[in-house]
């Protein structure tokens, strides 16, 4: 493989990878706004 | 065609505007959250995966980010996305193996010269603490300045002027909700900023290659060597193997110990939340190097295809490489959706400003002040210094910004800055963690040490024909090995008088 496969290759995982962990941690990170503001509001010692 | 002309519109002013209203908003909404010092520094440790990698990518996806490596992009071409995939390897290990912020966050520290007390004692804290925010806030001195040329170069607004007013309008809005939230604020407007940012150049990408076309953006442009502009160790690509070794040191230390970074880690709810962070936030990593990167060849190949822009950039009078992607963008992205870029952008301009002025604000407070004062600042005292705190970086940011330029490029500047703090705490807390040698002389000649690569940014690193070893990559490496050899012999030359006498027993 030369340079110009090898980071064309990377361009295109970075991509797709990226955009499938934008989609993954939009979603959970929803419920983990939720919880975490829970979590601040319950009375603590 | 004209240097400064822009697609961008009074819709996209719109956009830009009431979206940076939101994080005020959000800055206001969530005061009442924020009830303890823990809470408006770490959030009461309270955050989970998906929110804990949201908010790792807001900080670290900054506008400045954007802007270092679409200048890396714009002046060295594929080569320079070696340290896209360095950076990513070295927080993919962080993240399989826990190194270092597994631990800290098992210990529930809130800073790291808080490790630093705990294990070398209150001296080494405090001088750890006045290195940490030196490097630090010295090392974001130049994010108002590459944040207002960002805005420059897409809205078009070329006057000089327009540098000032941009400058102090960004950093009112920020200094605005960090000092009345604190980091639950600032979770939440990283996790919706993740978002706009993250859709906004994931599309734009998807234009400037189109603009740009694929077979194209894979051949060398006729101005540059075709070797360097792929082969980062190929002469004259501008890196070399002296810069790949200071990369691989450099991205791994701050991997694990960036106090805006860390931050995220000693926030997770648990340790191995905080290990799992690094490990899924590697791709974060990889995006925020490659993804700008791209944006600035294409911008390069745009304007080596266009003889007046090409001049705008070379000459005595050159306009600087960091303006490149943005003009770029402003020519090539449809109207409304260079608003959307443009917010995205000053949400990640935002989204990293928020952390960092909180990072070395709470380093002041809790690493500075109050060991001085011994522990006699009560709760509301420390939240009181850390928001005055605040504002006073925002305003060095201002006067710092206004007149200090980059001798190298951005990046480079960012490197030896975040080399200051980073070559004495990687050695001081790896050693920390993992040797019972190591000693408070160990600890405090490797901070010491680190105050070596300010030479970094001196004015003999400039020119063509600097020799290697007055070279910022040169003294960026030598300061960690000075650093590291300094704990080494400091340790064994001088033990800690307490371990001595344990020994003895």
């Amino acid at each position: 493989m030369n340079w110009v496969q090898f980071w064309k290759f990377v361009l295109i995982f970075t991509i797709s990878a990226y955009s499938l962990l934008v989609v993954i941690v939009s979603i959970g990170g929803i419920k983990n706004i939720v919880d975490m503001l829970k979590d601040l509001k319950a009375p603590r010692s | 065609m004209d240097v400064f002309a822009t697609n961008f519109r009074t819709i996209d002013w719109i956009i830009v505007m009431v979206y940076i209203c939101i994080p005020v908003v959000i800055g206001v909404a969530v005061r009442k959250y924020v009830r303890q010092l823990s809470d408006f520094i770490v959030a009461g440790r309270t955050l989970r995966l998906f929110i804990a990698i949201a908010t790792l990518t807001g900080t670290e996806l900054g506008l400045v980010t954007v802007m270092y490596n679409s200048e890396l992009g714009f002046k060295h071409g594929f080569s320079a996305f070696h340290i896209g995939i360095i950076e990513t390897l070295c927080i993919l290990a962080i993240g399989l193996t826990g190194f270092i912020v597994y631990k800290l966050r098992q210990l529930r520290v809130m800073t790291i010269p808080e490790f630093y007390e705990k294990r070398f004692g209150r001296n080494v804290r405090i001088i750890g603490g006045i290195i940490l925010a030196l490097g630090g806030i010295l090392n974001m001195g130049l994010f108002l300045q590459a944040g207002a040329r960002f805005m420059m170069g897409v809205t078009g607004y070329s006057n000089p002027a327009g540098l000032k007013l941009f400058m102090s309008v960004m950093l009112i809005m920020v200094l605005i909700y960090t000092v009345l939230g604190g980091m639950v604020s600032v979770v939440l407007n990283d996790f919706l900023q993740f978002i706009v940012l993250s859709i906004g150049m994931i599309i734009g990408s998807y234009f400037v290659i189109t603009k740009i076309g694929w077979d194209n953006l894979f051949t060398a442009p006729a101005t540059v060597d075709k070797a360097s502009w792929f082969n980062p160790v190929a002469e004259g690509s501008g890196f070399g193997m002296i810069y790949v070794i200071f990369m691989v040191v450099l991205t791994f230390s701050a991997g694990a110990l960036w106090q805006s970074g860390t931050l995220r880690a000693l926030s997770a709810k648990t340790p191995k939340i905080a290990k799992q962070l690094f490990a899924w936030g590697s791709i974060s990593y990889l995006a925020r190097r490659v993804i700008p990167m791209l944006w600035g060849i294409c911008a390069f190949i745009f304007v080596s295809q266009s003889p007046k822009l090409l001049s705008a950039f070379q000459g005595p009078d050159a306009l600087n490489s960091q303006f490149g992607m943005p003009i770029f963008i402003a020519k090539v992205l449809p109207s409304g959706f260079l608003g959307l870029i443009a917010a995205g952008m000053f949400a990640a301009f935002m989204s990293t400003h928020d952390s960092y002025l909180l990072s070395w604000s709470s380093v002041i407070t809790q690493d500075i002040v109050a060991p001085i004062k011994k522990g006699e600042l009560s709760d509301k005292k420390r939240l009181l210094i850390t928001r005055i705190s605040i504002v006073c970086i925002g305003l060095f940011l201002l006067i710092w910004g206004l007149w200090f330029e980059a001798p190298v490029s951005l990046w480079n500047y960012m490197a030896v800055t975040g080399t200051i703090y980073l070559s004495g705490a990687f050695t001081v807390v790896a050693a920390g963690l993992y040797w019972k040698k190591a000693s408070k002389t160990g600890a405090m000649i490797a901070l010491f040490a680190g105050l070596l690569a300010i030479l970094g940014i001196g004015p003999w690193t400039q020119g063509e024909n600097v020799p290697f070893y007055l070279s910022d990559k040169f003294i960026g490496v030598m300061t960690f090995v000075i650093a590291f050899l300094g704990m080494i012999l400091g340790s064994l030359l001088f033990p800690d008088k307490e371990k001595q006498s344990e020994a003895a027993q």
